[in-house]
């Protein structure tokens, strides 16, 4: 860069737009890519603006030659090469003075925030490839070093972030392209920790310390923007879901699969109820279709409830003469001298028998229940297939067990059901049966139809 | 540079500057004595030792035709080299420039062509074919700390009493160098929190990180280097820049102007 050299024309619109388009205090686009050379231990590729620069970091490793080793901490080697293509006219390849000066600055740039102390007698290598050069290599090698580090996993203490500012027209502004470095009247590249304390200073050019205040606030923002960048592009290729959220699936994911099961074995138990199911759907499409109608002539629902009652009526009615029924066996079988198995055996169907009696009860008590909830239900129309749902559910249940308290059944498990089963036919057999030797019969195992009924 | 040094000492130069002393008893804004001589090497076209404290710097300026650079075929050339000599330190060693030589070369250089001290233009011979190059060679004879500002100060000093060889090449009468500019780096130390000018040797070793600031005769900086590896407060710099410009302004007034009376 030349001061003195004479300018192409303005480089500074009068709308205050620079030749690129940019306002004096917008950095060019940056794009990053992580991760792109598979042996490298880290690696970086950044585009910003016509500027190509390759970022590989290699180690901790063991340091080369050994009178190089620090026995406190690493050392950390930064090495800047241009390649001989990478600008208008060739450039000889090798180390110049100017990447050797490079060199030595972006590494110190690099030092503060390096963990150097944590791998003793080990080098921290990176190697900076520029590939295409349009001022600011030195700039954007470091945003590169910085990410190629992170993803090395070497242990820094926070983001290196590098941007230069210029004197362009008389303007100070951010991050020079090609052109304004050729013709401005000034270069300032910084590199600055994220809380700004400043790791690399260089200028050349022409400043007064009000444009270099000025300038400064305006790199602060501009490596800002720049860090932001650097942590969304960290944060997208390592913030992978392996903390909270890969727990969260894999237990709904489990529960999921819970319920498929329970859902699949329930429908195989009660294959043969399909039907019923089936029918009790088809009733419940009626009242969906019915269930306005039926509410704007509010009577049907208490002639229901009415028939509901009668029908308990009956079934309490009924009640008392299976009980007697089987008490008059329990009583032959206390008289008599096959006592308890047998007694057991000739007591279960009577209990089956007044089970079923119950189940028809139940049955009709709940169709009814059924209805009655509709009439409620049905005034918001969207709550019906809720409804549908839990009755679908009651009615496999009640086809199925001998519970009185059906209608109260909804999230109960299965499992429970059947204990709860168990244990009621066990206090009916004690009440039924009174004390005695039959009192074995209370083992649900060896009652041998009570336990594995359902199973 | 790299001199190893006594945590003892290390200690004690730290506890000096707490209580705002140093270990030769300057104030922080002190330069050690200055001591400039000129045209000392009859055979060069421009020559300048100085001596800042020990430091022993001798800059030596010689001018041969070459040809100019492409996009700028009627400007001539300026190229600096810096070395550390094996005489100079028992922690130098022969061989190429280091890097840590390359950079002070650089700065030095930059300071110079930045600042537009040499009048290019005047050393063009023949637009595109030929014009002077100028050669700056800096030679540390004695390292006791802060070479840069030594290699800045005698550069330009050598520079300005630097004679065109115009007669050798049958072109013409020989004049002086045309300088436009007297440009000077001023090195600042961070030690602690404290900055602190011409660090010496043992300042130099323990002190955390430099910034030097190369600011021409209007006040405006005409280059910057921040060497070492300790970060810098926005506000340490600019504490840094006003600094150094002041120094650069005495030392200048002190020094130089009146080589150019002379000149």
């Amino acid at each position: 860069m030349s001061c003195m050299s004479d300018k192409t024309g303005k480089l500074i619109t009068d709308d205050g737009l620079r030749l690129d388009g940019r306002r004096a205090d917008e950095i060019r686009p940056m794009k990053i890519e992580i991760g792109v050379l598979s042996r490298a231990d880290g690696s970086c590729y950044l585009e910003w603006g016509r500027n190509k620069v390759l970022v590989g970091v290699f180690g901790p490793r063991e340091a080369h030659p050994r009178r190089m080793q620090r026995a406190d901490a690493a050392v950390i080697r930064y090495k800047y090469n241009m390649a001989s293509f990478s600008v208008e006219d060739r450039a000889r390849p090798g180390p110049s003075r100017r990447s050797i000066e490079i060199s030595k600055v972006s590494r110190e740039a690099f030092e503060p925030v390096i963990m150097a102390e944590l791998f003793p007698k080990t080098a921290i290598d990176i190697f900076v490839e520029v590939l295409q050069a349009d001022a600011g290599t030195r700039t954007a090698a470091i945003n590169a070093s910085s990410i190629a580090l992170a993803d090395a996993g070497i242990p820094m203490k926070g983001l290196i972030t590098s941007c230069a500012f210029g004197k362009v027209d008389g303007q100070i502004v951010l991050d020079l392209n090609k052109e304004e470095d050729n013709y401005g009247e000034a270069d300032f590249p910084v590199a600055m920790t994220q809380d700004g304390e400043i790791t690399l200073l260089q200028m050349d050019g022409h400043l007064t310390s009000e444009e270099i205040k000025k300038g400064l606030e305006l790199v602060r923002n501009g490596c800002k923007e720049i860090l932001e960048i650097q942590q969304a592009v960290l944060r997208k290729k390592f913030q992978t879901p392996i903390e909270e959220p890969a727990k969260e699936t894999s237990m709904e994911e489990i529960s999921d699969i819970e319920n498929k099961v329970l859902e699949a074995e329930v429908s195989m138990k009660y294959a043969s109820e399909a039907t019923v199911v089936e029918e009790i759907r088809e009733e419940i499409k009626v009242f969906e279709e019915d269930a306005p109608k039926k509410i704007a002539e509010e009577g049907t629902v208490a002639e229901e409830i009415h028939e509901c009652e009668k029908l308990e009526h009956k079934i309490e009615e009924a009640k008392p003469l299976v009980e007697e029924e089987t008490l008059e066996e329990v009583i032959k079988a206390e008289i008599g001298e096959k006592a308890d198995l047998k007694a057991s055996l000739e007591i279960d169907p009577k209990i089956t028998e007044f089970e079923e009696l119950e189940l028809i009860k139940e049955e009709a008590c709940s169709s009814d229940a059924k209805k009655m909830k509709f009439e409620s239900g049905g005034f918001a129309e969207e709550e019906i297939p809720l409804y549908e749902k839990s009755i679908t559910e009651k009615v496999i249940s009640e086809k199925t067990s001998e519970s009185k308290n059906e209608l109260e059944f909804k999230d109960k498990s299965r499992k429970k059901v059947i204990a709860e089963e168990a244990v009621k036919v066990e206090e009916k057999s004690e009440k039924e049966n009174s004390k005695g030797p039959w009192l074995v019969v209370k083992d649900p195992s060896e009652s041998g139809s009570k336990g594995d009924k359902d199973e | 540079m790299s001199e190893v040094i006594a945590t003892l000492k290390k200690d004690y130069i730290y506890n000096l500057m707490v209580k705002e002393k140093r270990q030769d008893g300057r104030g922080f804004k002190d330069f050690r004595d200055i001591k400039l001589e000129t045209n000392i090497i009859t055979k060069a076209e421009g020559s300048a030792k100085i001596t800042l404290g020990d430091t022993q710097i001798l800059v030596g300026v010689k001018l041969q035709i070459g040809t100019p650079f492409p996009d700028s075929p009627d400007e001539g050339v300026i190229i600096t080299n810096l070395e550390l000599n094996p005489i100079a330190s028992p922690d130098f060693e022969p061989g190429p420039p280091k890097e840590e030589a390359i950079e002070m070369a650089r700065v030095v250089d930059r300071g110079i062509r930045e600042s537009g001290a040499i009048d290019l233009k005047k050393l063009c011979v023949a637009v595109g074919e030929s014009v002077w190059t100028v050669f700056i060679d800096v030679h540390v004879l004695n390292d006791e700390g802060n070479i840069i500002d030594a290699s800045c100060f005698a550069a330009i000093a050598a520079l300005m009493t630097t004679i065109v060889p115009n007669k050798q090449q049958g072109i013409g009468e020989n004049v002086s160098l045309a300088m436009r500019e007297i440009p000077l780096g001023v090195t600042l130390a961070k030690i602690g929190s404290k900055l602190m000018v011409d660090p010496s040797l043992d300042e130099e070793a323990i002190c955390e990180t430099k910034l030097t600031i190369v600011s021409s005769s209007d006040g405006s900086v005409a280059g910057m280097q921040k060497m070492g590896s300790v970060p810098l407060t926005e506000a340490e710099v600019l504490e840094a820049i006003d600094l150094a410009r002041e120094k650069a302004t005495e030392l200048r007034e002190l020094y130089l102007e009146g080589l150019l009376r002379k000149g």
